[in-house]
C-alpha cells in the first residue's frame, strides 16, 4: 500500500508542478467560455458604424421609400442611425438593361467598400413573396432586420388593399407575435439553448478530464517504457501497482483541477450574488440527484478512459504511435457533443436511450440526459433514474473489465520493446502465466 | 558458505524459441557472482525472473532457501540493461522516489545521499534536473539509486555497458568495498576481460543453456596456463602455422596463441620474430574468453564479432 501511495504522489507531484497545470486551469475555463459564447456575442453584435446602403426598386409602389423609412428605426450606441440609404433607384421593370446597369454600378461600389449592400425590390413582390439583398458578407442582425421590415411593409400594403375595414395599425396589433417560452415540469423556464449549453458545460468538464489526463497518463507510461524505467519500477512493485499508482494520482490531480474551476465558481457566485444564472443551468448546478450522478460519470469515465490510454501506452512505441488508438477513443467522447441537439429534443427516444447504455458512451451521454430531464428524487419509478443508475452499474462492471484486460496486458507490454505487437500477440498476452 | 540465491531448473520460453533452458546456479552469499555469455545468450531473461519481472515457465528461484518474497524486492537492487531515469525530476528527488519505493525511509535517504553524491562527484548537481547530466553521470546516478537502500543483493545486467574506463573502475571499487560489507553481487556481462576482474564465481552460458560454473580460481585452474599473449606490430595471421601453435584468436591490439602441452615456447616466439615486430608477450592462464570458446564449442569469430560491436 505505501509503494503505490509513493507512485501516486510522484505522478500527483509531477503534473501538479508543472506551469501547464496552472495555465490550464485558468485557459481551459477561459476557452469553453470563448467558444460557447463569442460566436453567439458576435453574430448578434450591434453594427458599431453606420451601414451604407442602396435599393433598386422596380415594384414601382414606393416600397423602397418605405424600406428607408422604416430602418431609421434602427440605431446605434450613440443613438445615430445605424443605415444610411445612399440612393433608392425607381426602375422600369421592363427596362432590363438599365436594372443590370445599376446592379453592375452597385456591384462596384461594394466592391470599392463604398457600400455595404443593396437590396432589389423586384416587380411583383407582393404577390411571390421574395426580395433579396447583394452584400459581401451578411450580418445576421442586419438580414433579420430588412427581413422584418420589409415583410410588414407588405402586409400593411395588402392590407390596404384588401376589402377588411379596419385600420393597419390595428389589424397589426392584431396580428402581433407573441413571445413563446418553454418550460420544464414544475413551471421552470427552459430554453433550447440554455439547456444545450449547461448540459455542454459538463460534458466538456468531462471530456476535458477524460481525454487530458488520460493522455497524459498515457505518455508517462510511454515515457517510462521508452527510458525503460518501467523495468526498475516492477522489480518494485507490481505492474498492477504501477498502473493503479498512475491512474490514481492523475486522478488526483484532476480533481485538483476541477476542484479548483468549482471553488472559482462559488467564489464568484458568492460575491457577487446578483449574477444573473441562466435557470436551466442553476437548477443543474443545485440539483443534488444530478450532482451526485455528475460525480459517479466523472469518475467512472475517467476511470474507464484512463485505464484505455494506460493499455494504449503499454502496447505502443511512441506517441506517433499512439494517434491511431487515440482518435476513436477521443470520438467516442465528442459524439454525444456531436449528437447534442438531438439528445436534446429526443432525450427518451430508444436511440438516445440504447446509446446511453453502452458503457463507452454513458458518461457523457447520460449525462447530458440528466440534465435535460432534471430529475430532482431519486424514485426508481422514474425511467431516467431507473437508466442512469443502470447506466452506473453497467459502466462499473465495464471499467473492471477493462481493468483486468488491461492488467494482464500492461504488465507483458511495458517490457517489449521495438516491434509493434499484433492483435493475436496482445490477445495472447492476456492469457501469459 | 550458504547460498544467499538459488536457481534450480529455471526455463522460460518466448513461443518457439527457449530463452532460458534448464539453468541452475547458486550464487554464495557475500559473493560476487558474474553471468557471463554472448548477447542472447539468456542472461537478460534469467535476470528478469530473478527480480520476478517475468515468471520463469518452470523451476524453482530460491531466496535464503525459499520463495521470493515481496520483502526480497526490498532487499535487493537492480540495475536493468537498458538505463533511464525521470528527466524531468531533481537528483535529489529521483534519489529519494527510488529509495521509497524500496521502502526506504526517505529520512534515511536524506542523510545518505550526499555521501554517495561526493562519491559519484556529483554533489554540485543535488538540485538539478535529470537531463542535464550526461549520460555518464547519469549511469552513476542510476548506480547511486541501485545502492542507496542498503540492499542485501545487488544485481546488474549488463554491468559495464555504457560506462567509460574511468567510471568502470570507480564502480569496480564500490562493489568490492560493497562486497566487504557483506552483500552478495550478480551481475552479467559479455565482456569477459571485465568480469574475470571482478568475479568470485562465474557461470558461462550460451544459447539459454549452462556451459560451465564454479569459483573462478577453479574453472582456470582446470584449464592450465597454456596460452601466450602478444602484443605486436603487423599481421600475426600466420602465427596458426607455427608447429606447437593449436589455435589463435585475433583481437584489436594483440594475439592470443592456444598452444599445444609439448610447445615451445622459445621457439614459437622467435618464428613470430621473425615476421612481426613484438612489443610484449605473457604466458598466461587461459582467459575465461578462451575457455569459453573452448567448452562451448562455438566459433570463435562469432563471438569476436560479438564483441567488436559492443565494446
Amino acid at each position: 500500500m505505501s509503494k503505490l501511495w509513493v507512485i501516486i504522489k510522484r505522478e500527483y507531484a509531477q503534473v501538479v508542478k508543472k506551469k501547464s497545470f496552472l495555465i490550464g486551469i485558468i485557459l481551459t475555463p477561459a476557452f469553453m467560455a470563448m467558444v460557447i459564447i463569442l460566436p453567439a456575442m458576435l453574430a448578434t453584435k450591434k453594427p458599431d458604424t453606420v451601414e451604407n446602403i442602396a435599393i433598386i426598386d422596380t415594384d414601382g409602389q414606393g416600397i423602397g421609400e418605405r424600406f428607408a423609412e422604416g430602418i431609421k428605426a434602427y440605431k446605434l450606441d450613440d443613438s445615430s442611425p445605424a443605415y444610411n440609404v445612399t440612393e433608392i433607384l425607381n426602375l422600369n421593370p421592363d427596362d432590363s438593361v438599365a436594372a443590370d446597369r445599376a446592379r453592375k454600378r452597385l456591384d462596384s461600389l461594394i466592391l470599392a467598400k463604398s457600400l455595404k449592400s443593396y437590396l432589389i425590390i423586384d416587380n411583383g413582390i407582393e404577390s411571390n413573396d421574395s426580395c433579396f439583398m447583394v452584400a459581401k458578407s451578411f450580418g445576421l442582425q442586419t438580414s433579420r432586420r430588412f427581413d422584418k421590415v420589409i415583410s410588414r411593409i407588405l402586409s400593411e400594403m395588402r392590407l390596404e388593399k384588401s376589402e377588411i375595414n379596419l385600420g393597419t395599425d390595428s389589424v397589426m396589433t392584431l396580428t402581433r407575435r407573441i413571445v413563446f417560452e418553454q418550460q420544464a415540469p414544475g413551471g421552470k423556464e427552459r430554453d433550447f439553448l440554455t439547456t444545450y449549453f449547461a448540459g455542454l458545460i459538463f460534458i466538456m468538464i468531462i471530456f476535458v478530464t477524460v481525454v487530458t489526463y488520460g493522455q497524459v497518463l498515457m505518455r508517462s507510461v510511454i515515457e517510462e517504457k521508452n527510458s525503460r524505467i518501467v523495468e526498475v519500477m516492477v522489480s518494485s512493485v507490481s505492474p498492477f501497482q504501477l498502473m493503479g499508482g498512475k491512474i490514481i494520482g492523475l486522478g488526483l490531480a484532476s480533481l485538483t483541477q476541477v476542484g479548483i474551476w468549482v471553488a472559482l465558481g462559488a467564489i464568484i457566485y458568492v460575491f457577487k450574488g446578483n449574477i444573473n444564472i441562466a435557470p436551466a443551468i442553476s437548477d443543474t448546478v443545485f440539483n443534488p440527484v444530478f450532482i451526485i450522478y455528475f460525480i459517479c460519470f466523472m469518475l467512472l469515465g475517467y476511470l474507464m478512459y484512463s485505464t484505455i490510454f494506460a493499455l494504449i501506452g503499454a502496447i505502443v512505441n511512441n506517441e506517433k504511435e499512439a494517434q491511431n488508438f487515440i482518435f476513436p477513443v477521443t470520438m467516442l467522447n465528442i459524439l454525444p457533443i456531436l449528437m447534442g441537439s438531438y439528445i436534446i429534443q429526443e432525450p427518451e427516444s430508444t436511440l438516445v436511450t440504447v446509446l446511453s447504455l453502452i458503457p463507452f458512451l454513458t458518461p457523457t451521454m447520460m449525462i447530458l440526459r440528466l440534465n435535460i430531464m432534471g430529475p430532482e428524487t431519486f424514485s426508481f419509478v422514474n425511467p431516467i433514474i431507473f437508466e442512469a443508475t443502470l447506466g452506473v452499474i453497467l459502466t462499473f462492471l465495464a471499467t473492471l473489465g477493462i481493468i483486468w484486460v488491461t492488467g494482464r496486458i500492461f504488465r507483458v507490454g511495458i517490457l517489449m520493446y521495438g516491434k509493434r505487437p499484433t492483435l493475436p500477440e496482445i490477445l495472447r498476452w492476456i492469457t501469459y502465466k | 558458505m550458504d547460498d544467499y540465491l538459488k536457481l534450480v531448473n529455471i526455463r522460460k520460453a518466448y513461443g518457439e524459441k527457449v530463452a532460458v533452458n534448464n539453468l541452475s546456479l547458486s550464487v554464495p552469499k557475500g559473493s560476487i557472482y558474474g553471468i557471463i555469455g554472448p548477447n542472447g545468450a539468456g542472461k537478460t531473461t534469467t535476470i528478469r525472473m530473478i527480480m520476478d519481472i517475468i515468471a520463469p515457465d518452470a523451476g524453482d528461484i530460491l531466496i535464503n532457501g525459499g520463495k521470493v518474497t515481496g520483502e526480497f524486492k526490498n532487499n535487493v537492487g537492480y540495475l536493468p540493461e537498458e538505463r533511464g531515469l525521470y528527466k524531468k525530476m531533481t537528483l535529489e528527488e529521483v534519489i529519494v522516489f527510488f529509495a521509497e519505493l524500496k521502502g526506504f525511509p526517505k529520512s534515511r535517504t536524506l542523510e545518505l545521499i550526499d555521501g554517495w553524491l561526493e562519491k559519484m562527484s556529483l554533489s554540485d548537481y543535488k538540485k538539478k534536473k535529470v537531463e542535464e547530466l550526461s549520460k555518464g553521470m547519469q549511469q552513476k546516478l542510476q548506480f547511486i539509486t541501485t545502492v542507496i537502500h542498503q540492499p542485501e543483493m545487488i544485481i546488474l545486467d549488463e554491468l559495464f555497458s555504457g560506462l567509460d574506463p574511468l567510471n568502470i573502475e570507480l564502480i569496480k571499487d564500490i562493489l568490492m568495498e560493497e562486497k566487504r560489507n557483506g552483500i552478495t553481487i550478480l551481475f552479467s556481462t559479455h565482456v569477459m576481460e571485465q568480469a574475470e576482474k571482478l568475479c568470485d564465481f562465474i557461470c558461462l552460458i550460451n544459447k539459454g543453456q549452462k556451459v560451465l560454473d564454479g569459483k573462478l580460481a577453479d574453472v582456470k585452474a582446470k584449464f592450465g596456463s597454456n596460452t601466450l599473449q602478444v602484443d605486436m606490430e603487423g599481421d600475426g595471421a600466420f602465427s596458426r602455422e607455427i608447429p606447437g601453435v593449436e589455435d589463435m584468436i585475433e583481437f584489436n591490439n594483440y594475439i592470443e596463441l592456444k598452444m599445444t602441452p609439448d610447445a615451445d615456447t622459445q621457439e614459437i616466439l622467435r618464428r613470430l620474430a621473425e615476421k612481426v615486430k613484438i612489443r610484449r608477450f605473457e604466458i598466461m592462464e587461459p582467459s575465461l574468453y578462451e575457455i569459453f570458446i573452448k567448452v562451448a564449442r562455438i566459433d570463435p569469430r562469432e563471438l569476436i564479432e560479438e564483441q567488436a560491436g559492443h565494446v
